[in-house]
């Protein structure tokens, strides 16, 4: 806790449940007890120095109720081919059974809600077990107040083909309000599977996104897992995604930020065992006054890891970015390669860009890189596009397009790519 | 096709002249060669007419077909069928050459109310041109130049060239950094290209590549200006007795 003297809680801008939801009880009292002790961050906080949340702190966010469900809404459009028997849909939080379709799974797989499988063994052995990130008041947030959320079990030895969908839906309810989206994932010993989680907001409403996922792989086991974030370009946004990993596992995860005027990501992988390997890779791409800072952590505390993070941002217009990305290596983890590099790139001359990579490494047989990079499109690849004929608009198009493109081409499910690469087009065609 | 008229140019937003008035007509079916020594202005002569941003014209006019172009957009000239081979052409990490050449043709096909050709239509008339300069289809997907030797650079704006199809090209020491091989195989690409409807202007400094492309008119830059011009007898006076002394000559 940091050591001002006039702290604020959560209480102050979030408005929390009056009653708490039926299931997951002991979680939630926990969690109300880290909620009462623990301030709200301030930019006096090291974590939070260049972080302005005035996009939180200046509303009062409200809960939203269970069953508040628009069951007609049309959602169409936001549907993956690839996975469309196998899609989970969640408007404002609540579980949409409605527009949820999980059909032809191999035996023993579970896609489900968190409230159908409460009483499931391996959901209450596992559900909060990985999230406790340090004086933290997101995840307590998120564990009174989750209404449902994201199972997903994969026993032993079992792929799944299909990519898993997980769509988080957010409408234009009246006031502001907050959401607490809830993921968890359990992956048995070399088992396989693909998860496309998505945020997409309906309109350019209020509100605050505060998604937690616990991703535990065992021995051998392998996930990929894209995550897609298009909220509202008013909407704040705080992502907790933990993934932990046994022997052999395999984790690969790629963040795209596209939208919210606040998103704050904190993505961890902790290595559990020996001979692991992960990517934490990110694509930002901002505009206005939009703010996205990435606070990662690699842990690998086990020897032989490999970890890989590319995390890619351009900056237009006064958008800001903040990326500090941590790579851990505890005392005897020998035989760590890990790589990271942060590349930027400034299409404005107001754009911000915060970076800092941070090693701590106590182990002495180990490859760690990393490097950043602060770049703007070079004047003589424009003009020698434009020499050949292309606008000088599709020339910038173009390069801001292959700058991003490398991030775009690790998306594995091909729906996700050509939505990405539209994405990255109107980016640049915007005005 | 192309008239310049006593054409001075300064690096935007500078004082130092480097362009001083040059004046040059190049006709349909023509091949000139420019020729001078080092920072002469040849460079930068190609740039200012292909509308660099980066250079301002402060005096004079580029006119072409009698359209007077001197503050046009580089993309609108090459709209036209301007065309520049780059002394140093640049490396664009991520995108291929394939779609740069897509989009410019189709753009410029736009823009002359031309059909557009689809991806596979123009597929193949990509492969059709491969041969004229003896180019492998690898290179159609690699990033345009990017890690590319000097030759291949080279070779690729010809390319280029081949595929947009421009009526006047400047070509900007595509010689240099060619082996003997490999200048045989370009300036024989350079040939098919030629014909009575476009015109070619080659900046160069050595002979060698004359003996290839016969140019009809070879023009000496010295100190941003076309100080003489005169048939191919004039490259080889050049090579003989060397710059200094048709300075002292013309002096
Ligand atoms: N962008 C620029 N900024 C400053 N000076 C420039 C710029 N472009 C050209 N110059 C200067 O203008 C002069 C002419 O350059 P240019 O490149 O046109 O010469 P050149 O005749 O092509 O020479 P070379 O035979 O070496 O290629 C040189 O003195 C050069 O340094
Ligand atoms: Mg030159």
């Amino acid at each position: 806790m940091s050591n001002v003297s006039k702290k604020e809680f959560i209480h102050t801008y979030v408005q929390l449940p009056s009653v708490f939801p039926e299931n997951f009880k002991e979680l939630r009292l926990q969690a109300k007890i880290s909620l009462d002790n623990t301030a709200f961050p301030t930019k006096k906080d090291e974590e939070w120095r260049f972080t302005d949340l005035k996009s939180i702190t200046a509303n009062k966010f409200e809960s939203v109720k269970s069953g508040m469900l628009q069951a007609s809404l049309e959602l169409d459009e936001y549907h993956l081919p690839e996975a469309r028997h196998s899609r989970l849909v969640f408007i404002d939080g609540n579980f949409s059974p409605a527009h949820s379709v999980v059909e032809g799974m191999p035996d023993g797989v579970i896609v489900g809600n968190l409230n159908k499988f409460s009483k499931h063994e391996k959901l209450r052995s596992h559900l909060g077990t990985i999230t406790n990130y340090e004086e933290d008041v997101f995840v307590p947030l998120n564990d009174v107040n989750f209404q449902d959320g994201t199972f997903i079990y994969v026993p032993k030895e079992t792929f799944i083909e299909q990519p898993i969908h997980i769509l988080n839906v957010f409408t234009d309810l009246e006031n502001p309000y907050y959401v607490t989206p809830r993921v968890l994932f359990v992956g048995e010993m070399y088992s396989k599977a693909t998860i496309i989680e998505e945020h997409i907001g309906l309109s350019n409403n209020i509100y605050l996104n505060i998604p937690v996922n616990e991703f535990r792989l065992y021995r051998g086991a392998h996930v990929h897992h894209a995550r897609i974030q298009r909220d509202s370009k008013n909407a704040s946004h705080i992502s907790r995604p933990v993934a932990m990993l046994d022997a052999h596992a395999e984790y690969h995860s790629y963040t795209i930020c596209l939208g919210a005027k606040l998103f704050r990501n904190e993505p961890r992988v902790i290595q559990n065992a020996e001979e692991v390997d992960f990517t934490v890779d990110g694509l930002v791409l901002i505009d206005g006054e939009q703010i996205a800072d990435t606070h990662s952590i690699m842990d690998h505390r086990f020897s032989h890891g490999n970890s890989h993070q590319l995390h890619k941002v351009v900056v237009n217009d006064q958008a800001h970015s903040i990326f500090n990305g941590k790579i851990f290596v505890a005392k005897d983890a020998q035989k760590i390669d890990s790589f990271q590099e942060n590349r930027n790139l400034l299409i404005s001359d107001t754009g911000k860009v915060n970076t800092k990579p941070q090693l701590e490494i106590f182990a002495d047989d180990v490859r760690c890189s990393h490097g950043a990079t602060i770049g703007q499109l070079q004047d003589e690849e424009v003009f020698y596009l434009q020499s050949r004929g292309l606008t000088e608009q599709k020339s910038r198009e173009l390069l801001v397009y292959a700058f991003a493109l490398e991030s775009v081409e690790s998306m594995a499910v091909k729906s996700v790519e050509e939505l990405l690469l539209k994405e990255v087009i109107a980016y640049t065609n915007r005005d | 096709m192309l008239e310049i008229r006593n054409l001075h140019a300064v690096v935007e937003g500078e004082e130092l002249k480097i362009l001083k008035g040059v004046n040059l007509t190049v006709n349909k079916g023509e091949i000139h060669a420019i020729m001078g020594p080092n920072g002469s202005g040849k460079s930068t002569l190609s740039k200012v007419v292909s509308g660099h941003p980066e250079y301002e014209v402060t005096e004079g006019t580029i006119l072409f077909d009698g359209k007077d172009i001197t503050e046009m957009d580089a993309d609108e000239r090459a709209h036209l069928g301007l065309f520049l081979a780059f002394q140093y052409p640049v490396e664009v990490p991520g995108i291929t050459n394939k779609t740069l050449l897509r989009e410019a043709y189709n753009t410029i096909a736009r823009a002359n109310e031309r059909e557009e050709l689809d991806p596979l239509e123009f597929e193949d008339y990509l492969v059709s041109k491969l041969d004229i300069i003896d180019m492998k289809d690898e290179f159609l997907n690699r990033s345009i130049n990017t890690g590319f030797s000097g030759g291949e650079k080279k070779k690729n704006e010809i390319f280029q060239m081949a595929v947009l199809n421009p009526r006047l090209s400047f070509l900007d020491e595509t010689d240099s950094g060619l082996d003997i091989d490999a200048l045989k195989v370009v300036s024989g690409g350079v040939n098919k290209i030629s014909s009575p409807e476009n015109a070619i202007v080659m900046i160069t400094h050595y002979q060698r590549l004359l003996n290839y492309i016969k140019p009809d008119f070879v023009h000496v830059m010295m100190n941003g200006k076309i100080v003489k011009s005169g048939d191919i007898s004039l490259a080889e006076e050049l090579e003989a007795n060397g710059y200094d002394h048709m300075q002292k000559e013309l002096a």
